[in-house]
């Protein structure tokens, strides 16, 4: 299942994070328009094997590889310009600015600026509900509207691929079908999505292939609708007696 | 050479022996740096008071060496027998007026403390910058006082403070048999004196009632107020205490030096002490101790020699620059220097708090059995007896809350509108809605963080409307955030102790002096904190930071807190939130069994259906602030606009589905 050849190649990636060893040889990779999900518990390492993708976590040992290129010392600045963009857990959006300046920022890295109208366009097609409040604060949306922000910002990297850190957290349970909806279409219109989620049973239902983590180790890996109805997976995260 | 024996861990009679056969060693050596070492005591008795303010409480403070200036000046005004004010004439004892100048400086904290309440960060900084310059300013004016009212002149050419040129002299201690007068030693002893008992009053502050709200309103303010400690008491006392020391070191540098002038209390004096604070390690004593002795006694002795020593060589090589150069003039430039270097090699300061090193592996066994194990589940007989006990008198009739009419607008935008909301006695009550219907500031209106612009709250039939905060913990209601906020940088076990703040009576002095009263109240606080920490399954995690804990761990801990201070109305706001189905079933367990075994009453915002449909009784439903619905879980699952609105149609797929 794993080919060599991924787009993202993490090879018996260990690292610490803060004091604790929280990735202990993570091995997964992601092929050119696929949707893998990362499943696990809290401290588990989802959030770890995310950050040494994007250089804010240095892995100890092992690779970390993004389009046959190794990534694991350059600067994260630089990771971002080789087009990996990321939509950070708890929705890290610029409070004081508005809507559209946090779209905008977003951008800030290109060299194709005259593409980015029209990727503004794509993006706000895509969440009809930044377009009411485009003027806005970002700090004044609300919960849902922050996360949909979040992913609209990431994508105004015009990213190869994205990383979704719990994009469900927090959300009403409409608003969550219409998260994981947006993220079956960016998908379609050909980014590389690594999804980390608590609400494994929403991520597998839109993964193609998932991991399981536990304790900084993949315990499992498959496609995404046989973990669906994995005994292990459906008692340990499916939350099923 | 000097003192380096204090930063030391050495054991407690050697320090003692060495700080007492120190200025005797040094006379016989003929060092001459006792002089240099009180002084630097003093700075370091001012640094050990700013870092009240500071370290512990968590306030910039920029302007402290007014508080300095305060002390000095109170004792320069009333043991000195030269100057012309009706202040002066006969000189007051040095041993009453020390105590005089920490009361003044204290009443001044609290004066300068009191409107700068409401402001933190910059705008804090920004106002005590303010104070510390208009001190010295002031006490320059009050040199040559005139009132001329229309050519009418009550007051003419009063000298009130000496003005630029100061308070000269100014009156020393008198103490039989000791000589003050040429002999630096007892100066020395003196100082260590003060400090020793100041150090031994704030080393038991610390670790009281007040060093934990103290504490708890530096690592996240609302989250304290919210967990019943009085913001404002807290602050004004730690402005208070921080200045009375600062009292106490003016009057004394005052005596010692014999003579005053405005200079001695600038700006810049509150920089260095900063730095003192900042190089040794913010909130830590031992730190500060080193911070202040290393930059004073470098400042008075290292540069002083170094200069000899660097002018030597010029002289031996015949290099000009270097013979008659002038270190001390570059004292800024070195502290500079140092204070980067250090920063960058030791952010946290010399004695600060190190970042432990890597925790040992988790136990191969356990990793194996983490796959398929779950949380702790909550057990009844662990619950602690004392919570039982203080809840038990709550079996009222009236509802644990009662809203009416509740209305809230930001600007033009009505956050939330009209709202009723009852909870009876041991009532649960789920409060779902889209993201951004008003839930949260709903729970904020409740627990006082929010005023109401019209609405009634009761709690137990008597109105809250208006109360601050911690207020209505005292009231009975606590609650926990969506994004957790716990005291980060204090123990799990010290968490859960501010939860008992409220509930607890030790005072100031008492928090000095332990009498039996309060030693027994804070034995018996730290073991009904270990219980509850044992009930909620975090026992053996009491002296961890809690910003160490894992997520769910979190989670339970902020319960915790919150149950510590003996609520009888639980609010939840996304307590499952970021939790694995697991956690989720023990923390539905848990509110639950707090329910049928104490009484509780809980308010629940939460998006996972499972659990609101599971345990609430009745369920409010909020869209655009206005209720849409209310009802049993089973009419509200059923209701078209509930599922228009929130639940999405999907939600029925997913319960019909595995």
């Amino acid at each position: 299942m794993s080919a060599g050849a991924g787009l993202l190649e993490l090879q018996d990636v260990h690292a610490y994070y803060g004091n604790i060893r929280a990735l202990k040889g993570v091995s997964l990779s992601v092929s050119r328009g696929e949707i893998v999900t990362l499943i696990g518990s809290n401290g588990a390492g989802k959030t770890t094997t995310l950050r040494t993708v994007l250089g804010t976590v240095r892995p100890l040992r092992g690779s970390v590889s993004f389009g046959g290129r190794r990534i694991d010392r350059v600067p994260t600045h630089r990771i971002a310009r080789l087009g990996i963009a990321q939509s950070p857990e708890g929705r890290r959006i610029f409070a004081p600015m508005t809507v559209l300046e946090n779209l905008e920022l977003g951008a800030f890295a290109r060299a194709d600026r005259e593409a980015i109208p029209a990727d503004l366009e794509r993006v706000l097609a895509l969440f009809p509900r930044l377009r009411d409040r485009l003027q806005q604060k970002g700090g004044t949306l609300s919960g849902g509207e922050q996360q949909m922000l979040a992913m609209g910002r990431a994508l105004m990297a015009r990213p190869e691929m994205l990383l979704l850190d719990e994009p469900s957290m927090g959300l009403s349970p409409i608003l969550v079908e219409t998260i994981f909806g947006i993220i079956r279409d960016i998908n379609r219109l050909g980014t590389t999505i690594l999804l980390v989620e608590q609400n494994a049973r929403m991520a597998l239902r839109v993964a193609h292939r998932g991991y399981v983590i536990q304790t900084g180790r993949i315990v499992l890996q498959d496609a995404a609708s046989a973990l669906l109805h994995s005994d292990v997976v459906r008692k340990a995260y499916l939350g099923e007696k | 050479m000097s003192d380096p024996g204090r930063a030391r861990p050495l054991p407690a009679a050697l320090l003692v022996t060495a700080l007492v056969a120190y200025p005797f060693l040094d006379r016989w050596l003929q060092a001459q740096t006792v002089h240099a070492v009180t002084d630097a005591m003093i700075y370091v008795l001012l640094a050990l008071g700013l870092n009240i303010v500071v370290g512990y409480a968590g306030l910039l403070d920029l302007g402290y060496a007014a508080f300095f200036a305060i002390g000095a000046y109170t004792m320069g005004l009333l043991n000195s027998p030269v100057l012309g004010s009706p202040l002066y004439g006969h000189a007051w004892s040095f041993w009453v007026v020390i105590w005089i100048a920490a009361l003044v400086s204290a009443g001044l904290g609290v004066v300068i403390g009191a409107p700068t309440l409401r402001v933190r960060g910059d705008y804090l900084a920004i106002i005590t910058l303010a104070f510390g310059e208009i001190i010295p300013v002031a006490i320059r004016n009050l040199g040559d006082i005139t009132i001329d009212i229309g050519g009418w002149r009550p007051v003419e050419r009063l000298n009130l403070t000496g003005g630029e040129n100061g308070v000269n002299p100014v009156g020393r201690p008198h103490l039989p048999g000791v000589n003050f007068d040429t002999d630096f030693i007892p100066w020395y002893f003196l100082i260590l004196v003060i400090g020793a008992a100041s150090l031994w009053a704030m080393n038991r502050m610390r670790d009281s009632r007040l060093g934990r709200a103290w504490m708890a309103i530096r690592e996240d303010e609302t989250a304290a107020d919210c967990t019943g400690v009085n913001p404002v008491k807290t602050k004004l006392l730690a402005f208070a205490l921080g200045a009375s020391f600062a009292g106490f070191a003016g009057s004394f540098y005052a005596a010692k030096l014999q003579a005053i002038t405005p200079g001695a209390f600038e700006f810049n004096v509150s920089i260095m002490l900063l730095c003192m604070i900042v190089l040794g390690g913010m909130g830590s004593l031992k730190g500060v101790i080193l911070g202040g002795m290393l930059i004073t006694l470098f400042d008075r002795i290292l540069l002083a020699q170094m200069t000899f020593l660097v002018r030597w060589i010029g002289r031996s090589l015949g290099v000009a620059v270097l013979a008659s150069v002038d270190l001390t003039l570059w004292r800024w430039f070195f502290f500079g220097l140092g204070l980067v270097v250090i920063m960058l090699i030791r952010p946290e300061g010399l004695a600060g708090r190190r970042v432990r090193p890597p925790a040992a592996d988790v136990d191969e066994r356990e990793e194996a059995l983490a796959l398929v194990t779950a949380p702790p589940r909550p057990r009844a007989e662990a619950l602690p007896a004392w919570l039982r006990e203080a809840t038990a008198a709550r079996a009222g009739a009236a509802p644990a809350l009662e809203v009416r009419g509740l209305i809230r607008r930001f600007g033009g935008l009505i956050a939330v509108s009209e709202v009723d909301l009852v909870i009876p006695p041991r009532g649960i009550v789920g409060l779902i809605g889209p993201n951004g219907a008003g839930k949260t500031t709903f729970f904020n209106l409740v627990t006082g963080l929010l005023r109401p612009d019209r609405g009634e709250i009761l709690v137990d039939g008597a109105s809250v409307v208006g109360l601050r905060p911690h207020a209505i913990v005292g009231r009975g209601i606590a609650r926990t955030f969506q994004s957790i906020r716990l005291f980060q940088n204090m123990s799990v076990l010290d968490n859960v102790l501010v939860g008992e703040h409220c509930r607890l009576h030790a005072s100031v002095a008492g928090a000095v002096f332990r009498p039996p009263s309060v030693t027994a109240e804070e034995r018996r606080a730290r073991t009904r904190a270990q219980e509850m920490l044992a009930f909620v399954g975090l026992g053996d995690k009491a002296d961890e930071l809690a910003k160490n804990l894992a997520y769910g761990d979190q989670r339970r801990l902020e319960i915790a807190r919150a149950l510590a201070t003996e609520p009888a109305l639980l609010l939840l706001d996304e307590p499952t939130a970021g939790m694995n189905p697991r956690e989720t079933d023990s923390l539905t367990e848990l509110i639950g069994l707090l329910r049928e075994e104490i009484g509780l009453a809980v308010l629940l915002i939460e998006h996972h259906m499972e659990v609101v449909m599971a345990i609430s009784d009745r369920i409010t439903v909020l869209d655009y602030g206005t209720r849409i619905a209310e009802g049993t879980p089973a009419e509200v699952r059923r209701d078209t606009k509930v599922i228009e609105a929130y639940l999405g149609k999907g939600y029925e797929q997913e319960l019909a589905s595995p």
